[in-house]
């Protein structure tokens, strides 16, 4: 190619090519695909809602009555982790069950508490690790429907867990929190309607005989 | 088959690159530039730019690290004032965009974005993408303070799942 095109080609293209860069210099970014597609994470559990009525109504996880031997006095909070399980003594071998999410591996615990205070519609403050894979998360969201705290909160003795609602109904039965137990929040309303401040709550990661 | 060498003369093939040049050129321009039917830019605005930039709000007003907080009713704006005040420890950091944006998030997306201010209808001022004013990823600016801004996301899920915004200066 003559260098005389060349040169009125490379003109012609570096001053496209500035143009180019000046469009992109003077202007916000075009709205990528992915920020219109991109869902959370299920275990992120930032601000979806859930009402305050959701209940788990089908299968094990529903709340009912169960048979359930045990020496502890009627109103004991008994939590079976490996099971997904949190029992209400009722006495005559008889407890009330509900089905919960709990603690992904590394955050499961054992022990014996009381609870010691209760809060409807807690506030949230995401822990830093989830502010690093979130960062457009608030740093405290105020008690509402969008608030992963979901409707109530059992605060268990001076641990930073609690018995919790929760915006993702459907993570019952999984194992995906930081080791706070959470409920649908249709049932975290009944069950902190049951239980009162210093009830005991006994924790238990393995099911005993 | 070889292709014919092109004949012209040199002067005649200059000519239609400098042509097709000046064809393109405008071409460029009016793709990012809008047509006639866009609203006028303010000065300060974007040749690019799909909507007005504010008169009465800088980018500057943004830029800095502000504690940040959110409510959804209002019986809780004041506590999460508070709250926002306090959160200077782990601050939202809002830098200078190499455009006239600035660098944030929007919903659901940990990847910094360019975004800039945008006047809409009635007098509100949004903060989004390059798309016209009040588009659903952006975000309307309720109030701008120099010590505090108030914003929530213009689309109704996120803005019913995260609430509204206090964002308070740090320092």
């Amino acid at each position: 190619m003559n260098h005389a095109i060349r040169t009125g080609l490379l003109v012609c293209g570096l001053g496209l090519a500035s143009l180019l860069a000046l469009a992109g210099f003077a202007s916000a970014q075009p709205r990528p695909p992915a920020a219109m597609q991109e869902t959370m994470d299920i275990g992120d559990e930032p601000g979806r809602v859930s009402s305050e009525e959701a209940t788990i109504t089908d299968g094990p996880y529903a709340r009912q009555m169960v048979l359930f031997r045990s020496n502890e006095a009627p109103g004991t909070v008994v939590i079976h982790s490996a099971e997904r399980f949190l029992y209400v003594v009722q006495g005559n071998g008889r407890a009330l069950r509900y089905g919960i999410g709990v603690g992904r591996e590394g955050f499961t615990w054992s022990g014996q508490v009381q609870v010691s205070r209760k809060a409807e519609w807690p506030d949230w403050r995401p822990p830093p690790e989830m502010l690093q894979r979130q960062p457009y998360l608030p740093r405290f969201m105020a008690g509402g429907p969008g608030n992963p705290m979901g409707a109530r909160a059992l605060y268990l003795g001076s641990t930073v867990f609690r018995i919790h609602g929760t915006n993702q109904p459907e993570t019952i039965g999984q194992a995906i929190s930081s080791g706070c137990f959470r409920l649908a929040n249709g049932d975290i309303a009944d069950l902190y309607d049951r239980v009162p401040i210093g009830t005991k709550v006994i924790i238990r990661h393995k099911t005993t005989l | 088959m070889i292709p014919r060498p092109d004949s012209r003369p040199i002067a005649t093939r200059l000519s239609l690159i400098t042509s097709a040049c000046s064809l393109a050129l405008p071409l460029l321009l009016a793709g990012c530039g809008g047509g006639e039917s866009l609203p006028p830019i303010a000065s300060g605005g974007a040749p690019g730019a799909s909507a007005p930039a504010p008169a009465n709000i800088s980018r500057d007003a943004l830029v800095g690290r502000w504690g940040v907080a959110s409510f959804h009713t209002e019986k809780d704006r004041k506590r999460t004032e508070a709250e926002a005040r306090s959160q200077c420890k782990q601050p939202y950091v809002i830098a200078k965009g190499s455009g006239d944006g600035v660098m944030m998030h929007v919903a659901d997306d940990p990847k910094l974005y360019e975004l800039r201010l945008k006047a809409g209808p009635g007098g509100k001022t949004y903060l989004g993408f390059e798309a016209p004013a009040g588009d659903p990823q952006d975000r309307e600016l309720l109030s701008v303070k120099p010590k505090e801004f108030v914003a929530r996301f213009v689309d109704p899920d996120a803005n019913a799942r995260y609430g509204t915004f206090i964002y308070s200066r740090c320092g």
